[in-house]
């Protein structure tokens, strides 16, 4: 019995079918992510770290390998809602409530009007948005919009997150300020979550092992453990081992830019 | 926005519409008085004589009658010992607004369907779509008797040379509107699960909405239009067409009764645009783009 949330083998990704126009956007990945690990993915653009993102969530097909999800086929744990997604923009929709954007999964899952909206009530308490219920999408500032988006996708309390850059956008303070809640969340509800980003040191402070990749074509360069200790708070970005680990993301980083194309 | 601001709003614009109603007027009666024939003490409601400095072949009474004129022809009757002419052009009115709305209805349903089935099925779109495109380049004038030979003339060809007109804004801006959403909306739809039915109400039509409204305004124009133009070939007098090509006929006795129409017909289509929009407002007054 496959006790990884995620595992990935062999996995392959071409996009284009022509020969001029073909891009190996990801080639041999294999990666296991055990359950309630923080995974940083990092490396330069066009490096495929979307690609491998939306893999996993079966939104798009891999062209060869295997992946699966909570030990079934990914297209099967997509189909039973068994991880959230938090994009690089918050994509709420603009003509639902808060409240009613929040709970959009459980209605696309048939749960009850009272009972959706109480999840729903609750999760928004748990990114600090109690209040905003009935406010519309327009009425948040980016922040806030990013955390609602943060509470959809836990809203079918999927074992996995999976997360598109989604401070990306974002000021550097409330860029902060989110992953301290980020952490939260992840500690709450033992969550496993699979975190896309260009920030090394965004990828060091959440992550507890970091996949440093290169470009043309995508590929794992390196795995980086993260030591440091858990809960992170303010002090984590002074502690000594903080900067070891950066300073080894960075250079890894380096080594994938030049191995790059 | 507060109540006391929304009326504001409101006045601003009845006093902006009634300026440049005052400015049409001006320049209106100004090239009378310039290049106008004789005014008549008895004929216009300052009760003076002047005599036109030059002969605008435009602006002479027959081609341009003084807009008292136009307004006092409301109040006459449009034939001898016959109700006055606006009894006449309200309930004409009323009937072209009927076939302009059955029309509008079957067209907007239509064209709803289109876009719909075109977002589904893209083979269906490559088939179709040009035989939509080319249905509007045939000329109304040369369907509307064709229908009226297959429904026999009446008051529901009229309605369906009418929806001919309205379904193509609303197929074209339907299928806009539902390829509009931001493919990361519609990526958190699939990690859902969701199905194709549910994805389109919950996400493609919403979006959607703003596409269609705008084409609904321009298919209410329209479809009075169409009504109008239906109504020729089709010998039917109880509308705004018939009445038109009746008035046409006799404008040398009348040039006013025409006008007069004209002005009724200009009014059936702003308040079906009117109708239109305060929809719109119900339904998408709490949308606001929002902001990254």
């Amino acid at each position: 019995m496959d006790q990884n949330v995620v595992s990935m083998t062999n996995v392959s990704k071409v996009f284009g079918e022509s020969s001029n126009n073909k891009t190996i956007a990801l080639q041999n990945i294999d990666l296991t992510i055990a359950p309630n690990e923080f995974i940083s993915i990092i490396g330069p653009s066009g490096c495929g770290k979307s690609t491998l993102l939306r893999l996993i969530g079966d939104l798009i097909t891999p062209s060869s390998g295997d992946i699966r999800v909570n030990g079934k086929q990914a297209h099967q744990a997509r189909l039973d809602q068994d991880y959230g997604m938090v994009f690089q923009a918050p994509v709420l929709f603009e003509w639902r409530r808060i409240l009613q954007n929040v709970s959009l999964p459980l209605e696309l899952r048939g749960v009850k009007k009272k009972d959706r909206e109480t999840q729903a009530r609750r999760l928004l308490g748990m990114v600090e948005l109690n209040g905003f219920e009935d406010h519309y999408p327009w009425q948040l500032s980016g922040g806030m919009q990013q955390r609602a988006a943060i509470a959809r996708s836990l809203a079918t309390q999927p074992q996995l997150l999976l997360m598109d850059e989604p401070f990306g956008a974002l000021d550097e303070m409330t860029r902060e300020r989110m992953n301290m809640e980020v952490l939260k969340i992840w500690e709450q509800t033992q969550v496993t979550v699979v975190f896309v980003t260009h920030s090394i040191a965004e990828a060091v402070f959440l992550s507890t092992r970091i996949v440093v990749m290169s470009a043309r074509p995508g590929r794992i360069m390196h795995i980086v453990d993260v030591d440091l200790p858990v809960p992170r708070d303010e002090q984590t970005r002074e502690m000594e081992t903080y900067f070891r680990v950066e300073t080894e993301v960075r250079e890894w980083l380096r080594k994938a830019e030049e191995y790059s194309g | 926005m507060s109540t006391s601001q929304r009326y504001a709003k409101l006045l601003r614009q009845i006093l902006s519409l009634l300026t440049i109603l005052v400015l049409i007027f001006l320049v209106w009666e100004g090239l009378k008085w310039v290049g106008g024939d004789i005014w008549r003490p008895d004929q216009n409601p300052l009760g003076i004589t002047h005599d036109p400095p030059l002969r605008f072949k435009i602006a002479s009474d027959l081609n341009l009658p003084h807009t008292w004129d136009i307004g006092a022809a409301f109040g006459r009757p449009a034939r001898r010992n016959g109700p006055p002419l606006a009894n006449i052009l309200i309930g004409a009115a009323l009937f072209t607004f009927r076939e302009a709305l059955v029309g509008f209805t079957i067209g907007a349903v239509l064209g709803l369907t289109l876009g719909i089935l075109f977002t589904h099925f893209h083979l269906l779109e490559r088939g179709c779509m040009p035989y939509v495109v080319g249905s509007q380049t045939v000329p109304i004038l040369a369907i509307a008797p064709m229908v009226i030979i297959w429904l026999k003339a009446g008051w529901v060809s009229v309605a369906v040379i009418a929806a001919y007109l309205t379904f193509f804004p609303v197929t074209i801006n339907t299928l806009r509107g539902l390829r509009s959403p931001n493919p990361m909306a519609l990526e958190l739809m699939r990690s859902y699960a969701a199905s194709d039915w549910d994805t389109l109400w919950k996400l493609r039509f919403p979006s959607a909405l703003p596409y269609i409204f705008t084409a609904l305004k321009i298919a209410a124009t329209a479809s009075v239009v169409g009504a109008i133009i239906g109504e020729l070939p089709s010998g039917i007098r109880s509308g705004l067409g018939g009445a038109i090509l009746n008035f046409n006929q006799y404008y040398i006795s009348g040039p006013a009764k025409l006008w007069a129409t004209i002005i009724v017909s200009a009014f059936v289509g702003i308040a079906f645009y009117i109708i239109i929009n305060a929809a719109e407002w119900l339904v998408l007054h709490n949308r606001r783009p929002t902001r990254g």
